[in-house]
């Protein structure tokens, strides 16, 4: 990766097809989880891509590439999300219900938490999609959100307390206990 | 009971981007300007030119120079300053002592005279 970057730099544009390759998969969940929509991470991943190239001569190591990417992906995110109209509330009778209790990886589950989680507040949603999809620890999220660590602890319990109440009566049941203190 | 967070790890896995993501990316670069090179590599773009790297040795030493001069001249005009200070210092404290002389003396003077009676 050190070398594709030295090289993009000299504007080689199949070296930097190999960094987009490496990192598409991060920049667009990241995107995607935080926009809930397909087309506008695929374009908020471009934008960031493109920015990227605009300023490879400020990325030092592979290691700042993805701290950039991540700090970047942030910023689109949030721009693009505040051009988007909101997104209407979670309710139970949007999508049928299952037959069954949810049981592991159930697909109807995971796409209401991912719902719920793309209904998050704007400042506790990128600390939930950097802890739950890039699995980063606080020190990593902070770095990221270039905010400090105890800010996003407290986002982060925020939003899991939202998260739990919401899916609890979303799914009309008392599955997820809070943490014993 | 389940578990949020294992149920949030689940839901939010990485995902691929649409196919061809990164050739439409590539695409749009030939649209794009060439990138900005940061200052360091500015630099070493001019030193890996052969007949600039001498004319930039050139202008670093002279810098160095310079800035060794004027850091020489500074240590100089301190210490002659504090040579000043050391000066005055001394002076006043022989003007400080003559006068204690002086003033002793007298005492004494006075201490030696017959008490009037």
């Amino acid at each position: 990766m050190e070398k594709a970057l030295a090289r993009s730099t000299t504007g080689d544009h199949a070296a930097f097809g190999d960094i987009v390759r490496e990192y598409q998969s991060m920049v667009f969940s990241m995107a995607y989880y935080f926009l809930h929509n397909r087309s506008l991470a695929e374009e908020t991943a471009q934008e960031v891509f493109l920015r990227l190239y605009q300023n490879l001569g400020r990325i030092k190591s592979p290691a700042h590439l993805m701290l950039w990417l991540r700090q970047v992906t942030n910023r689109r995110c949030i721009d693009q999300a505040r051009r988007m109209p909101p997104l209407p509330p979670v309710a139970l009778d949007e999508a049928p219900e299952p037959a069954t209790k949810p049981g592991p990886s159930d697909p109807l589950l995971s796409e209401r938490l991912r719902r719920l989680v793309a209904s998050l507040p704007e400042d506790s949603r990128m600390v939930v999609v950097l802890r739950y999809e890039e699995e980063l620890d606080l020190a990593e999220i902070a770095e990221a959100l270039e905010i400090p660590i105890n800010t996003v602890k407290s986002r982060l319990q925020r939003a899991l307390a939202v998260l739990r109440d919401k899916a609890t009566a979303a799914l009309e049941m008392s599955t997820y206990e809070r943490p014993r203190e | 009971m389940k578990d949020l967070e294992n149920d949030l790890r689940k839901a939010l896995e990485r995902r691929e981007p649409p196919a061809g993501f990164a050739e439409r990316v590539l695409a749009q670069l030939e649209l794009a300007p060439t990138p900005k090179p940061g200052w360091r590599e500015a630099l070493i773009s001019l030193v890996r030119v052969p007949s600039l790297r001498w004319a930039t040795a050139g202008v670093v030493a002279c810098l160095l120079l310079t800035l060794g001069a004027l850091h020489y001249r500074r240590v100089q005009l301190e210490r002659a300053a504090g040579e000043a200070a050391k000066a005055q210092v001394m002076q006043a404290l022989r003007i400080a002592s003559k006068k204690l002389n002086v003033t002793w003396r007298k005492v004494q003077e006075a201490d030696r005279r017959p008490p009037r009676t």
